[in-house]
């Protein structure tokens, strides 16, 4: 009865999102290996047309196969988007643990900085990195990495908080077993599964920032196959060839769909 | 309970589709550029093109300069001293009268600001009765051109700051602002005491739109009524339109590649003839810019004499590129990119996403080169990186669309850029008889023989290579009539614009 | 007391770290700032030296970091915002200009969103496991995978290019909100719809609820008086927390479909390294995000006191 009344993470969601991203890194991995070619070359002749050999999803505005941009795309911003979680999810554990360990004003610093980034909007910070990095992959990296920490410091520190205090560490701890004995056994299964869902809405979150701002042409920049890019750069022709539009559109919804069916439930 | 509020917003939904698309006294404007603010040296472009703010000297299609605030002019026979007679009895837009010190202190405002006026030899500009007195150091037989430019606009005292920055607009034009929401509105009126002919559509309206798929939409909508600078895409689409008719002009816009002469892999002219003869001109003009056909040569045929008929074209020959570049000691490595001593042929080239075909050319430039043996990094940034690698030097190859004709002579940007070198134009070259030409040209003497020369000794020493020749593109909506474009970029022509009966 | 305390060290924080980052930004400008806002001021036709001296002299870019940078905090935490380098207004004056369109928009795709969502959401939740439940987790789901620019996208491609029904751009006209503010609507209305179904299911399922029906209350009353109660403070604290969401899909679709509003000129001015613009803008939403919670927090504690903690 109580999991009908209140949503949970579906396991039959999760996977089915599961198997949609094993679909779309199959395709980003070997798909060029299947049908090799070059994503940036390019062949005005054979400007928008239609699916070959070589180019089985068609051409774009240039004559390059859109197969191959796709597919480098797919690699490029779930590349950024996982360096960037990994970042965040290693400081914001070091960070939450170091909180609730220490307390006082380590904690305090701390959440006060957790609390004010939370109140800017994540765009606007990776737009400010972008302007000071040099590198547009790079100041995706970083920028991307100070927005998502947040996320996992505050789920560490909650869970290590509430764990800290049980019955069954005070007695580790009484008993003389160390901290990492402490941590592996008592604080990482507690944290675990919500870091998995955390990573996979940050990934998420992620690649919904890159493609943004790459369509919105502040992001990266042409002629890197980004999914947001080729979207804005495929967006006059559409009249001519609706196909080549709705091929990237259509691979970011099932990325992200992926994602948000792995991640399961509400946002933590 | 919830049926209330489904029908409440099935009744917004429905109240806002009833809304009628466009009033019938309003040509609405849609253009890419942004407003600032009321700042002459910034936005004062818009001010003219939107009939609000006029110039002393106007120019019909053809670059003849016409009268305007400035009813005619003379020059002394040394060439120092020139008299512009003002039109009589015109009044700005706040009420005031249009004298000639208040005319002196519009022109002083501008030359003290960046723009044309900064760079002319001027002593002194003096009010007289009925007239304005440029007096110059050396003569400038171009000097009425550029006061045709939309910085030298002339506005009330009333709409200068102390600090001579704008802070209204008020000028003398068919139509006066009623609102200015920078960046992206402005609306105007009809002013009633316009010393010219009354515009026919009393009101105007203009939107920045900056995205040319967002402005192509709004054509096909019917939210604008006059949209300025299409994209190539949509040129074709929007063609096939019954409620549109697309114009398009030859427009003095040249899409070129600026090269760094001083580069030891550029310095020989032979390195810039193969950069030259690698560039696949017609397939590049068809695929990304839907034109024709490409540049042969740098000036356009519509710029008169400074077109040189009698050119070789440039022509596209990669096999040719290659034996030039094999004579200069260029040898391809194991992948296909050349090398000497060492060094392999690679070069950055940078350019700037505003004019959106701009990233595109980069894109196919970057293969055609690599077929010849070049590699190209593109670097895709902002457009001061032109100018600014310019003066550090560290530019290699800069992809721009340059405007040859800032002020309604080319001579203007001949010597700004190639006489001797200049921030969007030559660099690293220098060339003795350009610059003697050209200033016998500024000095008002010289013939088309002179231009014919300069043209040619730019085909062939190549400091720039032209891509393609720009055609400006204009959707208007049909039953608007009477739709003109200024191939000098300066005006839209609303007064002139007429709903059909 | 102690939630406004905490606010208001939070809205300090928020100012301090927007100054740091904004004045790391002009301190760090790749390339020369002065080339970069000539680029913006005069355009690329006309920015050259000449035009970069100009406002390399006017503006006095140079000089050590340290005194700089506590000028510039000082003169932050006077609320002196200093003018755009590119327009030359004070950046307080051009943000008041553009405020009121984004709030509207803010406005709007909220209202709408609140439109499309609860009452979905409440129809699912007093049938938790029916066939309505379930298909509103799919498409609730799905519609949570659309970012807002895709979205913004989808529905020009459909609404305006194909149909022809709206314009996909232009600001003044009731009809020119209907589209970006159902891009932003959407994707908020498919997250309220599963607060609402979960916060109406619970509910439901107190004893109170159906103790409420029995005492004779029809189906509708019940809902009025207890349903909705209590429905509506987790939304409302969502609400608080999806500030965020919708600021950051302002700043998108302000772009795409050129709304005049602050996330629109937060993006020009980023590109045009605007950066006391930037400042301004980050701090009006910073700030705006930790002023709508705290006011999310008294109302939450008026409508159910005994959430307060």
């Amino acid at each position: 009865m109580r999991t009908a009344i209140l949503s949970r993470p579906q396991p039959m969601g999760r996977i089915i999102g599961a198997a949609i991203l094993a679909v779309i890194a199959g395709f980003a991995l070997l798909g060029p290996v299947l049908v090799p070619g070059d994503p940036f070359a390019q062949s005005l002749m054979k400007s928008l047309a239609g699916p070959d050999a070589a180019a089985p999803f068609g051409h774009d505005h240039l004559g390059r196969s859109l197969f191959h941009r796709l597919a480098y795309a797919l690699r490029l911003s779930p590349l950024i988007a996982l360096a960037a979680v990994a970042t965040a999810a290693s400081a914001g554990l070091v960070l939450g643990m170091l909180a609730a360990l220490r307390g006082g004003w380590t904690e305090r610093v701390l959440v006060i900085l957790a609390d004010a980034l939370l109140a800017l909007p994540g765009l606007l910070m990776v737009l400010i990195v972008l302007a000071i990095m040099p590198g547009t992959a790079t100041g995706f990296w970083a920028g991307l990495s100070l927005v998502l920490w947040v996320e996992f410091f505050r789920l560490t520190r909650a869970t290590a908080r509430a764990t800290l205090a049980s019955p069954a560490v005070q007695a580790a701890k009484l008993l003389g077993f160390g901290w990492s004995y402490i941590f592996r056994t008592h604080l990482w299964p507690e944290i675990a599964p919500l870091m998995l869902t955390a990573a996979a809405f940050g990934t998420a979150t992620a690649i919904m920032a890159i493609a943004a701002l790459g369509f919105v042409s502040v992001g990266m920049r042409a002629p890197t196959p980004e999914l947001g890019l080729m979207m804005v750069e495929l967006l006059p022709y559409w009249r001519e060839a609706p196909m080549a539009l709705l091929t990237p559109v259509i691979a970011t919804f099932a990325l992200l769909l992926g994602l948000t069916l792995l991640a399961g439930g509400h946002k933590p | 309970m919830l049926i209330p509020v489904r029908s409440l917003a099935g009744a917004l939904v429905g109240l806002c589709l009833a809304l009628p698309a466009f009033a019938e006294s309003a040509i609405n404007v849609a253009a890419p550029f942004e407003i600032q603010s009321a700042e002459p040296s910034t936005t004062g472009h818009i001010f003219t093109r939107m009939g609000i703010a006029e110039t002393l000297v106007d120019a019909d299609p053809q670059g003849r300069l016409l009268p305007g605030l400035a009813t005619e002019w003379a020059v002394s026979d040394d060439g120092l001293t020139w008299h512009f007679i003002l039109r009589e009895a015109v009044s700005f837009h706040d009420g005031s009268a249009m004298t000639p010190e208040a005319v002196v202190n519009a022109l002083e405002i501008a030359r003290a600001k960046p723009g044309p006026l900064a760079g002319l030899p001027i002593v002194a500009i003096t009010p007289e009765a009925g007239a304005v007195v440029i007096t110059l150091t050396e003569p400038r037989a171009a000097l009425p051109a550029y006061l045709a430019e939309s910085r030298s606009q002339i506005l009330a005292p009333a709409a200068y700051g102390a600090d001579g920055q704008g802070l209204a607009v008020i000028g003398t034009g068919p139509y006066r602002v009623t609102a200015l929401t920078p960046p992206l509105s402005m609306r105007a009126t009809e002013f009633a005491d316009y010393w010219g002919d009354a515009p026919h559509v009393p009101d105007v309206t203009y939107t920045a739109v900056s995205r040319a798929e967002t402005r192509a939409l709004m054509a096909e909508s019917g939210d604008a009524d006059f949209v300025f600078n299409l994209d190539p895409a949509t040129v074709t689409r929007l063609s096939r339109s019954d409620a549109l008719q697309v114009h398009s002009v030859a427009i003095p816009r040249v899409l070129l590649l600026k090269v760094n002469a001083a580069h030891p892999f550029l310095e020989d002219a032979d390195a810039r003839r193969a950069l030259s003869l690698a560039i696949d001109r017609a397939g590049l003009a068809q695929a990304v810019l839907r034109y024709p056909e490409g540049a042969d040569q740098l000036f356009p045929p519509a710029i008169g004499a400074w077109h040189n008929r009698a050119l070789e074209p440039l022509a596209h020959d990669p096999e040719a590129a290659r034996v030039m570049l094999e004579n200069l000691g260029w040898a391809a490595g194991s992948d296909g990119i050349l090398t000497r001593d060492g060094q392999r042929f690679a070069l950055s080239l940078t350019t700037y996403p505003d004019r959106p075909e701009l990233p595109l050319v980069a894109a196919v430039l970057e293969q055609q080169f690599r077929a010849v043996g070049i590699e190209l990094a593109i670097n895709s940034t902002n457009s001061s990186e032109i100018p600014a690698g310019h003066q550090a030097g560290t530019l290699e190859l800069g992809l721009i669309a340059r405007n040859l004709a800032l002020i309604p002579d080319p001579i203007g940007t001949v010597l700004s850029d190639y006489a001797p070198g200049g921030d969007w134009g030559a660099m690293g070259w220098q060339n003795a008889e350009i610059v003697a030409l050209a200033q016998s040209l500024a000095r008002g003497e010289g013939d088309d023989k002179d231009r014919a020369r300069i043209s040619a000794i730019l085909q062939d020493e190549l400091p720039v290579i032209p891509i393609a020749w720009y055609q400006q593109t204009l959707a208007v909506r049909a039953g608007l009539e009477g739709a003109v474009i200024d191939p000098w970029e300066r005006n839209f022509g609303l007064a002139g614009l007429r709903f059909a009966e | 007391m102690n939630i406004l305390l905490s606010r208001l060290v939070q809205a300090a924080t928020v100012a301090v770290l927007v100054g740091a980052a904004t004045f790391a930004m002009m301190r760090n400008l790749p390339g020369d700032a002065a080339w970069r806002i000539a680029a913006g001021r005069y355009g690329y036709d006309n920015v050259n030296a000449a035009a970069a001296e100009a406002v390399r002299s006017e503006l006095g870019l140079g000089g050590h970091w340290f005194p700089a940078f506590l000028q510039w905090m000082g003169n932050l935490f006077r609320l002196d915002f200093g003018v755009s380098l590119v327009s030359g207004q004070p950046v307080i004056h051009e943000i008041a200009h553009q405020l009121g369109a984004s709030l509207w928009l803010a406005l709007a795709a909220v209202g709408l969103s609140l439109l499309i969502g609860p009452p979905l959401g409440i129809i699912a939740g007093l049938r938790p496991g029916g066939l309505f439940d379930r298909a509103l987790l799919v498409v609730s789901t799905a519609l949570k995978a659309v970012p807002q620019f895709l979205m913004a996208l989808i529905l020009i491609l459909l609404l305006s290019v194909q149909l022809g029904w709206l314009p996909a751009a232009g600001y003044g006209q009731p009809r020119h909100f209907i589209l970006p503010a159902l891009a932003l609507a959407l994707g908020l209305a498919a997250v309220n719809a599963r607060i609402t179904r979960d916060a109406m299911a619970s509910v439901a399922a107190q004893p109170f609820y159906a103790f409420a029906q029995w005492k004779g209350l029809s189906r509708t009353q019940v809902l009025w008086r207890h349903g909705l109660r209590n429905v509506s403070v987790p939304l409302l604290t969502y609400l608080g927390l999806q500030f965020v969401l919708l600021v950051e899909g302002v700043v998108v679709i302000e772009s795409i479909v050129g709304w005049p509003g602050i996330g629109h000129a937060l993006v020009h001015a980023v590109f045009a390294r605007d950066v006391p613009m930037v400042q301004g803008t980050a701090l009006l939403l910073g700030l705006g995000f930790v002023l709508v919670n705290a006011l999310i927090d008294l109302l939450a504690a008026r409508i159910d006191p005994r959430g307060v903690q």
